[in-house]
């Protein structure tokens, strides 16, 4: 196994998308306090309580999770999709790399980007609603786990795309119709049948009502069902990634 | 050290209906300099790529230090290293930065030293700082080609390194070749400037259509299958040659006035021919020779006119050890 490599090529990830501040942490950090602010303080005046939590609660931990979500998968998608048009994805396939190294390499600099937002967009909503942290053990497995499974989903993706196109399918058909109907910004609890149910076959209903439990210690979903899904997703998603990079698919002609 | 460095074995490799590789043999001794020499699409690049893990073979087997890639895909390439034929760059990173990833994707600690020595073997020390980004067409190809070398790699691959650049890099480039090759350094180049090939490699393998046609000692191949043409001018014309020199197969041109006679195997040395004119005291004038160049040998292969012999070393693939 060649720690090196693997090690060199997280902290270039990190360093790539660190040489771009403006647009891989502030601009979501922006957005996800827009939604703080326009859902929680607009919506917040009329829900008041979800569930016995204040609305501008509520909804921290689904924004957290949008924050990791999002940047996550693009960081992880977006550098491997950009080494094959610049063709620098030669430089990863002819180096002593193997489906380990490139693996989590990649997973390890989506990690770090999507963690980095999810707790600056954390911070933001401190500063508006308070600390809260009931479960922190609990916390920090959810928020690593939402961090691992869309930084693996983004280099599937991103191994997958072809063209620009491509790569804009997951985030704009998959994951924010997936996110915006994964609890966010509402209770499962609260959807009549047959959306309950549906909603339970969202994984990210499981990541945010786990973010939930651990900072808030509510939760209408177990968190250790929540987290025994989570856990498979990530292997699942871990082992078709492996596959890819072990054959070469769409990357090795 | 093992005496090959790469073994290549009934290589195949298709895209669809085409074969880019149809069943290539190739031996690679250890600190050599072998030049793969074919047209465009050739097939060349496709066998690059299959050694250095950039396409997936259809069948055959490759074994590079004696460790069959099918088994091991990853350890030999710690001590291989690849000039790509395409520029390719990362603008998010300086030069130096982008062989400092080079050296850690190759298992190597942080080494400014070595970084500084490749960037002044490739006169890049300038633009150690620069974004690469901001680099020109030449520079980006030296960055290239310090990428390739900045982890010692036992095995180098240079796939069309000198293409688009100005003639003091190829020169340069030629040179630090050569004190690679010295070092032990093992060189595997595919170019387009025959003069190039013909500087430096100490073997060449011609492939046409994914089939490899030949592999031979570069100067035993110019010998063999090059030529000598021989010109005389004579100071008056001549009616007819000495018999001995028309057997050998000169012929006259000009009214007289010029002998053109054509060494090949087989044929009397023009040096002996020009030996019979002075001997028949025939008024020659001025003479030229102009020996072949690997560039006439490669159209000569590529257009199948090789002499029997040849053909059948092709064939049978003595040639190729």
């Amino acid at each position: 196994m060649n720690v090196v490599g693997m090690k060199t090529l997280l902290v270039k990830e990190v360093r790539r998308f660190l040489r771009v501040p403006g647009q891989t942490v502030l601009s979501p950090l922006v957005s996800t306090t827009l939604y703080f602010v326009v859902f929680g303080y607009s919506l917040g005046g009329r829900i008041q309580q979800v569930n016995g939590v204040p609305y501008t609660l509520f909804i921290v931990p689904g924004l957290v999770f949008l924050g990791i979500a999002n940047n996550a998968f693009l960081n992880a998608s977006s550098s491997l999709f950009i080494t094959k048009i610049q063709g620098t994805v030669v430089d990863l396939l002819a180096a002593p790399l193997g489906p380990v190294e490139i693996l989590f390499g990649f997973i390890g600099g989506g990690m770090v980007r999507g963690l980095a937002v999810g707790l600056l967009t954390w911070g933001v909503a401190i500063a508006f609603s308070g600390f809260h942290l009931v479960h922190p053990v609990a916390t920090i497995l959810f928020l690593l786990i939402i961090g691992y499974v869309f930084s693996v989903l983004g280099l599937l993706a991103g191994i997958w795309a072809e063209k620009f196109e491509q790569i804009n399918f997951f985030p704009t058909f998959v994951m924010l119709p997936l996110t915006f109907l994964g609890g966010v910004f509402y209770s499962v609890d609260a959807l009549g049948e047959p959306w309950h149910a549906i909603s339970l076959g969202n994984p990210m209903v499981y990541m945010v009502e786990g973010l939930r439990y651990g900072m808030l210690g509510q939760s209408v979903l177990s968190p250790a069902l929540g987290s025994g899904i989570l856990a498979l997703l990530a292997l699942a998603a871990t082992a078709l990634s492996f596959a890819a990079l072990r054959s070469g698919y769409k990357l090795k002609l | 050290m093992p005496e090959t460095v790469l073994e290549v074995r009934e290589l195949v490799k298709r895209f669809g209906e085409l074969t880019a590789l149809d069943s290539v043999s190739l031996d690679i001794r250890t600190g050599e300099i072998f030049a793969l020499l074919g047209p465009n699409g050739a097939g060349k690049t496709t066998l690059i790529g299959v050694v250095c893990g950039l396409v997936k073979k259809t069948s055959g087997t490759v074994k590079l230090f004696g460790i069959d890639l099918d088994r091991d895909p990853v350890t030999p390439r710690f001590q291989l290293g690849l000039v790509p034929q395409e520029i390719n760059f990362d603008p998010f990173f300086t030069v130096a930065e982008s062989l400092q990833i080079q050296l850690g994707y190759y298992g190597k600690p942080r080494d400014d030293a070595r970084i500084a020595e490749v960037l002044t073997a490739l006169n890049l020390q300038q633009k150690a700082n620069a974004t690469t980004r901001a680099l020109s067409g030449g520079m980006k190809r030296r960055l290239l080609i310090a990428k390739a070398l900045v982890h010692r790699p036992r095995l180098v691959f240079l796939d069309e390194p000198t293409a688009g650049v100005d003639v003091e890099l190829r020169r340069d480039l030629w040179a630090y070749v050569r004190k690679l090759r010295s070092e032990g350094t093992t060189i595997i180049l595919t170019t387009h400037y025959l003069e190039e090939a013909e500087e430096l490699a100490d073997r060449v393998g011609i492939i046409n259509e994914g089939k490899l046609l030949l592999v031979e000692e570069k100067s035993a191949l110019i010998r063999r299958l090059g030529e000598r043409k021989l010109e005389v001018r004579f100071a008056s014309p001549l009616s007819s040659l000495p018999e001995p020199v028309a057997r050998a197969g000169a012929s006259l041109l000009d009214g007289g006035l010029r002998l053109l006679y054509t060494e090949r195997s087989g044929r009397p040395h023009a040096g002996e021919v020009l030996r019979m004119l002075y001997a028949a005291h025939l008024p020659v004038e001025d003479v030229e020779t102009r020996r072949s160049r690997l560039e006439d040998v490669l159209l000569l292969v590529l257009r199948g006119n090789l002499p029997g012999e040849a053909i059948s070393l092709a064939r049978s693939g003595e040639a190729q050890g």
